[in-house]
């Protein structure tokens, strides 16, 4: 090969590491995946906790996914560009009807305005057109985020852009909630059982004579295997993807979820569809 | 006899093998290239869904600010020139695209000048149908840029398999050739901004 024919795929590489690190400005996807990444940290946990809990069983009663991402600073994109990037980069809605949607807060500091952006993937365009976007930001959340209450303007437009999402595509994740609650238990069994196995055992080896002579197990000794066996059965479900890893440290920050977990992103498309708007 | 035959044997495997490792390159060319021309269709829809926003956004602004004549003009002649400019999907060639983005790049900022124009007319502002006009074309112009982004994407992995070795020589036998990009000259494809 010559040296100028070696140059070219040379450029390209140089080229494709370029665009690897301005893509790197985006936040990497969140392992184990959420539906809201506070990024700026706008919501109390008990805020983003409700938050998700609201938008994930969206998820598992229609399959539209909607994420809500706060970020303290757009990276110099626009809003729009940053939330539709947000939506490529996560593959957020399911492959089969790329219906995710992808809420964008940048909350407003004392030097710069506040950016809000709703991006529709192509499965919702039809049923959330652009002017309906910016209707919601203008006069759902807005009102709220100029009063600095972003909790209550996201769920105002969380609310309807879920009404209109689900007026289009409405397909239970029946498989998956089957599978959680089932899972849920075999789990829970499984941890009671290896709890009480092991209670059982310490009582008569060291501690001795506490219980009396009553078996080694009471009342209280029951509440403390259903809070684990909870603690861990959670942390093991909600990793969705994730499988085993961070299971006991996932399972106490959130305060504990209940029900099935997030099952993750499913390789939505997105087109760049949507609005924005700056209070 | 015995080694005319063995001769023959592995002449014919040879000459399959070959003939496989030609067919899966060229089908990967192909089915490259036919990506590399969806991702291009997709480009030239929503360029001209801008282009057909914009008689409706010219007659509105114009019910309000009719001494305007010139910012109005300017996005009209702005648009017949850049609904003009085509693109051979088949070739999408460097050249072609640098004109196509230029053109439609001349429209872009005449819009530009447009929308600033319309922040001196509060009754304009106010005016439902030209609120719904500006959302539709916020969500364009981000369409635009996300469809560019995908396109030169395509067009990167597509170059890239037809440069490499071995392909490179089928491509070379069959003319494929490697596709234009969309520069990041004009604002479209926003760096980061880097902050200290």
């Amino acid at each position: 090969m010559t040296k100028a024919s070696l140059r070219k795929p040379i450029l390209a590489a140089v080229l494709c590491l370029t665009t690897a690190a301005v893509l790197s400005a985006i936040p990497a996807r969140p392992e184990p995946a959420r539906l809201v990444n506070d990024f700026a940290g706008i919501f109390s946990p008990r805020q983003a906790l409700y938050i998700e809990r609201m938008l994930l069983e969206f998820d598992d009663s229609t399959s539209n996914q909607i994420a809500v991402v706060t970020v303290p600073d757009l990276e110099g994109y626009s809003a729009s560009e940053y939330a539709t990037r947000i939506g490529l980069d996560w593959d957020i809605g399911t492959a089969e009807n790329d219906n995710g949607i992808v809420v964008l807060i940048k909350p407003k500091t004392d030097g710069s305005y506040g950016d809000v952006a709703i991006s529709t993937g192509y499965g919702l365009e039809g049923a959330i057109p652009d002017v309906y976007c910016k209707r919601i930001i203008d006069n759902e959340m807005i009102p709220y985020f100029a009063a600095g209450d972003y909790y209550s303007g996201t769920v105002a437009g969380c609310r309807v852009l879920m009404k209109l999402a689900s007026g289009e595509i409405s397909e239970p994740r029946e498989d998956r909630s089957e599978f959680s609650l089932f899972g849920l238990l075999v789990l829970f069994i499984i941890f009671s059982i290896i709890f009480f196995a092991i209670l059982g055992r310490g009582d008569r080896g060291g501690k001795g004579g506490r219980n009396g002579g009553a078996g080694g197990i009471d009342a209280d000794d029951i509440m403390r295997g259903i809070i684990i066996g909870n603690i861990l059965g959670g942390g093991r479900h909600r990793g969705g993807f994730g499988g085993n890893s961070g299971g006991f440290g996932g399972g106490f920050d959130g305060g504990g979820f209940s029900g099935g977990g997030f099952g993750g992103f499913g390789g939505g498309d997105f087109g760049g569809g949507g609005a924005s708007g700056r209070w | 006899m015995k080694k005319g035959l063995t001769v023959l044997i592995v002449l014919a495997v040879i000459v399959t093998g070959l003939f496989f490792w030609v067919k899966n390159s060229y089908n990967r060319l192909v089915s490259g290239e036919e990506q590399v021309s969806a991702a291009w269709a997709q480009v030239e829809n929503v360029y001209q869904r801008r282009a057909d926003l914009i008689p409706n956004l010219v007659a509105t602004v114009k019910g309000y600010a009719e001494h305007e004549s010139e910012t109005l003009e300017s996005v009209i002649a702005a648009r017949a020139k850049a609904t003009q400019v085509t693109v051979n999907p088949d070739q999408l060639s460097d050249e072609e695209i640098a004109e196509f983005q230029a053109a439609q790049g001349e429209l872009g900022s005449a819009l530009g000048r447009l929308m600033m124009i319309t922040e001196n007319y509060p009754d304009l502002k106010a005016n439902r149908n030209f609120a719904d006009l500006q959302a539709q074309l916020e969500g364009t112009e981000n369409r635009i840029a996300t469809e560019r982004k995908k396109y030169n994407d395509t067009a990167r992995a597509y170059n890239i398999s037809v440069r490499s070795f071995p392909a490179n020589i089928i491509a070379s036998i069959f003319d494929f050739e490697t596709k234009g990009y969309f520069k990041a000259a004009d604002g479209a494809e926003t760096a980061p901004a880097v902050e200290f």
